[in-house]
């Protein structure tokens, strides 16, 4: 049996639009539209999808660093959706974030160490002499050297930057990292060494990730476990090597057909998706996808497919396998 | 980790706050039992200085680093650099002219309309006796370089009283403006919703309020005063700075470093005043530097339209008092004409600059 360390279960969150003088609420962006899976201790799940189908909204909504519209978030089995200001700071020493862009992710005025350290400063861990130590231990931990503190982040390289915010994340000791694209603002070649960074820290701190990434290969490398979202809701949860070689979900199929093989002679038979993805303030009725699936059938408009185990460890929303 | 140490031992915050306690007393004793310790300007010093010092000069000292940086990126430009220049300058003269210079307000009527060294001019003085216009022509001498206006007073010394009184009101009500501004920048940008609002629509009541008229009300009712008039421009000028450091916060809001301090367990005032002041402060520094000759034009105008402070001898009031005499003493009005020009020059190349400087899409 797996111990859950976070568990979501049918976590929502809308954005108001409003209009007029007034802020008439008019709609809702629904970013995020019922979505449930776990993370076990140590392992990694990564989230994959197209860019707007509420990945990112998912991962800062589940820590709270915007407040979910409806759905609970257990941490350690105690839900932190009802959580107060107090008990969110104990949160933010577990459960922690690495972000997509290395540039904005730093306060451009203040130097890599003192961006490292504001968060042993906020949580009050060691003394004020201790504090630069532990920074330096950090920097060298993610490949960065100590001298590196004084820097500041228009001195550092894009790669270097993130190595800082993944020092800054690791600072706290967290058994949750919610790392949101951290390698898609990166050149090829520093994407495989964060990647590699990465799973050395989870070897050797037993973090858990909530990895999340547009890119299949990307989150192939890292993930245990990979579920795939479409529209503010997941469409297929497996495992890797599960989901790579026999996926259930047409959207899957779809996706897997458009990553590159390094092989030009190996014959590739691509799906093409047909339009546009349609606007999450407005969503299709019944199945999500099946404005543009190409197996479509005449219930998907009707009903929406629930997210069901079909195998062990394999669960599809998809009324093909009814 | 320096942020903490440094000279004041991480307690900037408690030594800011003594000082200021101190300020208080010393302000409401002045107001209900002793009358006059200081005088208005020195309170005004002594509220701004330490707070420019603590919150300004010493992070600039702290992070020499990127101070440097920021300095080499505005040497580039080579204008900023003369106009900086200029302005301290000014400040020079400002500070040491007036015990170098004689009284501007000494009146001299044997001595008037004087030119300034090196050139002449023809004065006709309608002789009673002979009932003739004898024409003489006089020269500029040394002991009144820069000429004498009607009354036979000393421009050069009227010229340095002004550059004094116009850089007061100019940084005077700047600082009035900037701080207001900036406040309510920040607080609307921050909490947002109905708070937002309320401070973004009085901001919009504030800007359509002809401050001019308030002015001249207030010139009628209670007489002209240099005071009354930094009051008026720095409580009327913030408005710019308030939208522009709202847009600025909403937009810095949404940068990820922000995100970050939260998920580490930030508080509200820990983002405010270590992330989101210290990132706006370019701009206001900016916006400072650029809506100081804005200020000292203002005060210029307003003196030249016969509302400004008569008791004190600013560019504006010799100017007023030159343009009467264009045409046998071009000098009077011209003079301080010339310095309100050149300081409005350079600060608007030293702001260009800086804001080059900070600007990081500008690859200058």
């Amino acid at each position: 049996m797996v111990r859950k360390l976070l568990e979501v279960r049918n976590l929502k969150k809308y954005y108001p639009v409003t209009a007029g003088l007034l802020a008439r609420h008019v709609a809702d962006v629904k970013a995020v539209d019922g979505v449930s899976f776990f993370i076990a201790e140590g392992e990694t799940l990564g989230l994959v999808g197209e860019s707007g189908c509420g990945k990112s909204s998912l991962g800062r909504t589940l820590l709270r660093l915007e407040e979910p519209t409806s759905g609970q978030v257990f941490y350690r089995g105690a839900d932190i959706t009802s959580w107060n200001k107090k008990q969110l700071k104990a949160l933010r020493r577990e459960a922690q974030m690495i972000f997509q862009d290395p540039q904005s992710s730093l306060d451009p005025r203040m130097t890599i160490g003192d961006s490292i350290g504001e968060a042993l400063l906020i949580h009050g861990v060691g003394t004020e002499k201790e504090r630069p130590e532990r920074v330096a231990e950090l920097l060298k931990r993610v490949g960065l050297e100590p001298a590196h503190a004084t820097r500041y982040p228009h001195e550092l390289s894009g790669g270097q930057k993130q190595r800082t915010g993944i020092a800054r994340a690791l600072a706290v000791n967290p058994k949750l990292i919610v790392a949101d694209e951290p390698v898609s603002a990166l050149d090829v070649s520093v994407q495989a060494q964060i990647l590699n960074l990465v799973t050395d820290l989870q070897r050797e701190f037993s973090i858990a990730y909530l990895f999340i990434a547009h890119d299949l290969a990307v989150i192939g490398q890292v993930s245990s476990r990979i579920a795939v979202m479409y529209l503010g809701q997941i469409v297929e949860l497996a495992s890797r090597d599960d989901l790579f070689h026999r996926p259930l979900h047409p959207y899957t199929q779809a996706l897997l057909s458009a990553v590159l093989v390094p092989d030009p002679h190996q014959k590739r038979k691509r799906i093409p998706l047909p339009g546009e993805v349609p606007s999450p303030i407005d969503p299709p009725p019944g199945c999500r996808f099946h404005t543009r699936c190409p197996k479509v059938m005449k219930v998907c408009s009707r009903e929406m497919p629930e997210l069901k185990q079909i195998e062990e460890n394999h669960l599809v929303a998809c009324h093909l396998y009814d | 980790m320096r942020r903490t140490g440094g000279i004041f031992g991480g307690r900037r915050n408690l030594i800011f706050s003594g000082l200021m306690l101190v300020l208080l007393f010393i302000f409401l004793l002045d107001l209900f039992v002793v009358d006059r310790i200081f005088e208005p300007f020195t309170y005004f010093y002594l509220f701004f200085a330490p707070l420019i010092i603590f919150y300004g000069v010493y992070p600039l000292y702290a992070n020499r680093r990127l101070t440097r940086y920021y300095w080499d990126r505005t040497k580039r430009h080579r204008l900023a650099v003369i106009g900086l220049g200029f302005i301290i300058f000014l400040v020079a003269v400002a500070i040491l002219g007036p015990f170098l210079t004689q009284d501007p307000t000494q009146v001299d009527f044997k001595n008037k309309n004087l030119p300034p060294v090196g050139f002449s001019s023809e004065q006709s003085i309608f002789d009673r006796n002979t009932g003739q216009l004898i024409t003489t022509e006089t020269q500029g001498t040394w002991r009144h370089p820069f000429g004498t206006d009607d009354k036979g007073r000393d421009l050069l010394a009227m010229l340095v009283s002004g550059t004094r009184i116009s850089l007061q009101i100019g940084l005077m009500a700047t600082l009035i403006a900037i701080f207001i501004g900036l406040i309510i920048g920040v607080v609307s940008a921050y909490l947002g919703g109905w708070v937002d609002n309320a401070l973004m629509r009085f901001t919009d009541i504030m800007m359509t309020f002809p401050f001019f008229l308030l002015l001249v009300l207030i010139v009628f009712l209670y007489g002209s005063s240099l005071w009354f008039i930094i009051l008026v421009i720095g409580l009327t000028g913030w408005t710019g700075t308030a939208r522009l450091v709202r847009s600025e916060t909403l937009s810095l809001r949404t940068r990820d470093f922000i995100m970050a301090s939260k998920s580490l367990g930030a508080s509200d005032r820990r983002i405010v005043f270590r992330h989101l002041i210290p990132n706006v402060m370019s701009l206001v520094i900016v916006i400072a530097t650029l809506s100081i000759p804005g200020v000292i034009l203002a005060e210029a105008a307003l003196s030249f339209i016969g509302l400004g402070d008569p008791t004190v001898t600013s560019w504006g009031l010799v100017l007023h008092a030159g343009q009467r005499s264009l045409d046998t003493a071009w000098w009077i009005a011209v003079e301080p004409g010339i310095m309100l020009f050149l300081t409005v020059l350079a600060f608007n190349f030293l702001g260009d600059g800086i804001r080059d400087a900070f600007d990081p899409r500008s690859q200058i």
